[in-house]
């Protein structure tokens, strides 16, 4: 047979053919198995934290986190041992053609959808579990599309960075020890839920929690939220007596017998405030950037970092 | 300063000036040059070489690294700031870690130095004294010494290159070397080869001799100081275009399990073919291989459901389908029993028969020589680089080495260590006479 050893195969064709190669294993492999996980973390979610979502400060604060929470595991589970467990593949395959650049886009472009789906299934399920999900849009005119967005680039974002991990671990031993680790660190360095030191704060903006938490926070109104948590530690307090009388039980009947109870839960409310949190289309733009760029940051260190795949001993 | 930091720091440069003199001490029984004893981390490397735990040292020595450099971070940025915080939480535990690398490394040396693990204390809470003694006495020997085959001097090399032939693989490799960690490792030397095509060639060599090396730099895959043609053309310089040309069918079935096997070699096709072969003439080449390579009945079965000679088969029919002219591969049978395998070198023989060249190392060569042409053979000299100690005709190649089968050849060349006849240099020194006389 003659051959024109000119030109082989480029970038766009062999991404074409390993993502079909991607898509075939979706299903003859265990991949699919991600999509009725994270509807199955998804109920828990909203069994657990969902009845106060988007109704309370206190509430969001909390269900918001869980769900930033939910979506990282869902990214990080997704791709965390897709490249180290055919590392020795792919070498053989460099050394015959094959881009990296172009293994990494089939990888991103399944990825995205997996995610994409993986946040469809998040919304629907809080939405059969009756969470009372953001009505007001803010950024396009339909509040939920927003918040698919949001959802999206938070997994999506976990997703790429659970790439790169798997593109410079060389095992699946190796990428599965780093997983928690970055998962306690994307916790507790969110700076939403947990409250950090100053000097700690510029750490925050390296953890995808605290994008998805601020945005997912701004788009459900945070600030127009009424506070229970003093209103839930004053009836605690109902049957405390001083000389004799319970003054705290007198003024929660009050309040109470006057419809001053909504006044009061949302006077204390306007006291703990969150600018960051403003329901405000530039906060969620800056949200999303953060995200984006970090998404380019972990898709350029898997490239390069599996430039070197050569050098993997035999 | 004060008295107390100025104290501090002199104990420190004492405690480094004792260590040092043990240390040398200790390096000259074990064959170490002393000079490293006194070159911070160096050192700390040598007694790991010391101990016969080089992986152990080589990872002390980068936290070692690591930790100083932390250290002073932490040095300067002690604040108590949130920042000098977390410096200080990774330079403790980067400190746990030494510690237990260092264990591991005196209970190397106490074992090298048949000594009683209760030294280990000696070594920990009272170092100064314990490595002056394991210095200074003579009772404290080594059992056995760090080998330095730098240190050696190797066999004689021609130095004389083989003439670039038009049609089939020309080979000239003056040197392949690595820095490894402070040592200058040489791993092939002076071998220089005309291999015409049609021939299909047996690599043989013992372990570490270099045929992996060897298959690298001959692919192009690892460069050596060296000029590969093929057909004229260089592979280094135009390894862009050459990669295409060369099949390399690694020792593993490298190939992903869940895929079919008519996709896994319509993809091999799709990677491999030029981007001028249609759509269809694809198609047809991937059937062709498929009957070829007797894989036409289970093209539909997932690569998982082969069998270990259809999987291997399938390996090869992945390289086989850009026609290469240079068609290299590494243990094709591991795995496989006799009588498959023999079918498989058979294939081989066919594909060489085609006018390709085959080179194929395997480990029970003699079960199918009579398929060979010729034979290449890697040995360690006493410097244990890797070195050509025949390259030829299989039946020269008994007579050369006075042996009347392959595995008795392996034996020849091999270190008396690894239970062979340590007879390498001889006929490494053999074959360059020889070698340099047939060139003129």
């Amino acid at each position: 047979m003659e051959i024109d050893t000119t030109k082989h195969t480029g970038r766009f064709p062999q991404m074409i053919i390993y993502l079909g190669k991607l898509f075939r294993m979706f299903i003859f492999q265990n991949d699919w198995k991600v999509l009725p996980m994270s509807a199955i973390i998804a109920g828990l979610v909203s069994f657990a934290v969902g009845a106060d979502l988007f109704k309370t400060m206190e509430g969001t604060l909390m269900g918001t986190f869980a769900l930033a929470c939910v979506c990282i595991w869902n990214g990080f589970f997704n791709s965390i041992q897709v490249i180290c467990r055919e590392r020795a593949i792919i070498k053989r395959e460099h050394r015959s053609g094959l881009h990296i650049s172009s293994y990494i886009a089939a990888h991103v472009i399944y990825q995205s959808v997996l995610c994409m789906a993986q946040s469809a299934i998040t919304l629907i399920v809080l939405y059969y579990t009756k969470v009372s999900l953001p009505t007001k849009p803010l950024i396009t005119s339909i509040a939920v599309f927003d918040l698919w967005l949001t959802i999206f680039l938070v997994t999506f974002c976990a997703d790429m960075m659970a790439l790169m991990v798997s593109a410079l671990a060389r095992t699946t031993t190796t990428a599965m020890t780093v997983m928690p680790f970055l998962l306690i660190f994307q916790l507790v360095f969110s700076g939403g839920y947990f409250s950090l030191p100053a000097a700690a704060q510029p750490i925050t903006n390296v953890t995808i929690a605290k994008w998805g938490l601020t945005s997912l926070c701004a788009q459900g109104d945070y600030n127009s939220l009424p506070m229970v948590s003093v209103w839930n530690t004053m009836f605690k307090m109902k049957d405390v007596e001083v000389e004799g009388q319970k003054p705290v039980l007198e003024m929660l009947k009050y309040a109470e017998q006057n419809n001053m109870k909504e006044d009061i839960l949302m006077q204390t409310a306007s006291y703990n405030k969150i600018e960051n949190y403003n329901f405000d289309p530039s906060v969620v733009y800056r949200c999303w950037r953060w995200l984006l760029l970090w998404i380019l940051v972990y898709i350029a260190v898997a490239v390069v970092s599996l430039e070197f795949i050569d050098k993997d001993r035999r | 300063m004060n008295n107390i930091t100025f104290i501090g720091l002199l104990f420190q440069i004492l405690q480094f000036a004792v260590i040092s003199v043990g240390y040398w001490n200790i390096f000259k029984k074990c064959g170490v040059k002393p000079y490293y004893a006194w070159i911070p981390f160096a050192r700390e490397y040598h007694i790991g070489l010391c101990a016969n735990r080089e992986k152990e040292a080589r990872t002390y020595t980068i936290i070692a690294v690591l930790s100083e450099v932390i250290g002073v971070i932490n040095n300067l940025r002690n604040d108590g700031s949130s920042f000098s915080l977390i410096v200080a939480v990774i330079y403790f535990s980067l400190q746990i870690t030494l510690i237990v690398y260092m264990i591991r490394i005196y209970l190397g040396l106490i074992e090298v130095f048949g000594r009683k693990k209760r030294w280990l204390f000696g070594f920990i809470f009272i170092q100064m004294i314990t490595t002056l003694i394991w210095g200074l006495s003579p009772k404290f020997v080594p059992r056995k010494k760090v080998e330095d085959p730098s240190a050696e001097e190797g066999v004689k090399v021609s130095g004389t290159e083989a003439p670039v032939i038009e049609s089939g693989l020309t080979v000239n490799i003056t040197e392949r070397k690595v820095i490894d960690f402070f040592r200058k490792k040489v791993l092939l030397k002076d071998i220089h080869m005309n291999i015409p095509k049609g021939h299909m060639v047996l690599l043989l060599g013992g372990s570490g001799a270099g045929k992996t090396t060897y298959l690298n730099a001959v692919t192009g895959y690892e460069k050596a100081d060296a000029t590969v043609k093929l057909d004229g053309q260089d592979i280094y310089t135009d390894y862009a275009k050459m990669k295409y040309d060369v099949g390399f069918v690694p020792q593993q079935d490298l190939m992903r399990g869940n895929d079919t096997v008519a996709l896994t070699l319509t993809d091999a096709a799709s990677l491999r073919l030029p981007s001028s072969v249609s759509f269809f003439q694809k198609r047809k080449r991937v059937n062709e291989v498929l009957e070829e390579f007797g894989l036409a009945t289970v093209r539909n079965s997932l690569v998982e459901k082969l069998s270990g000679g259809q999987r291997k088969r399938l390996s090869i029919a992945m390289e086989y389908i850009s026609d290469p002219t240079l068609f290299i591969l590494d243990e094709p049978d591991s795995g496989l029993d006799g009588v498959v395998a023999r079918g498989l070198f058979e294939k081989l023989r066919a594909i060489a028969d085609q006018g390709k060249i085959v080179i194929v190392i395997t480990h029970t060569p003699d079960r199918v020589i009579d398929l060979f042409d010729d034979v290449i053979v890697l040995a360690k000299d006493a410097s244990r680089t890797g070195r050509l100690a025949w390259y030829g005709p299989v039946d020269e190649a008994r007579e050369f080495f006075g042996k009347d089968s392959m595995e008795g050849i392996l034996l020849a060349i091999n270190q008396k260590d690894e239970g062979g006849e340590g007879r390498a240099d001889e006929f490494v020194e053999k074959y360059t006479d020889k070698y340099q006389k047939e060139a003129g």
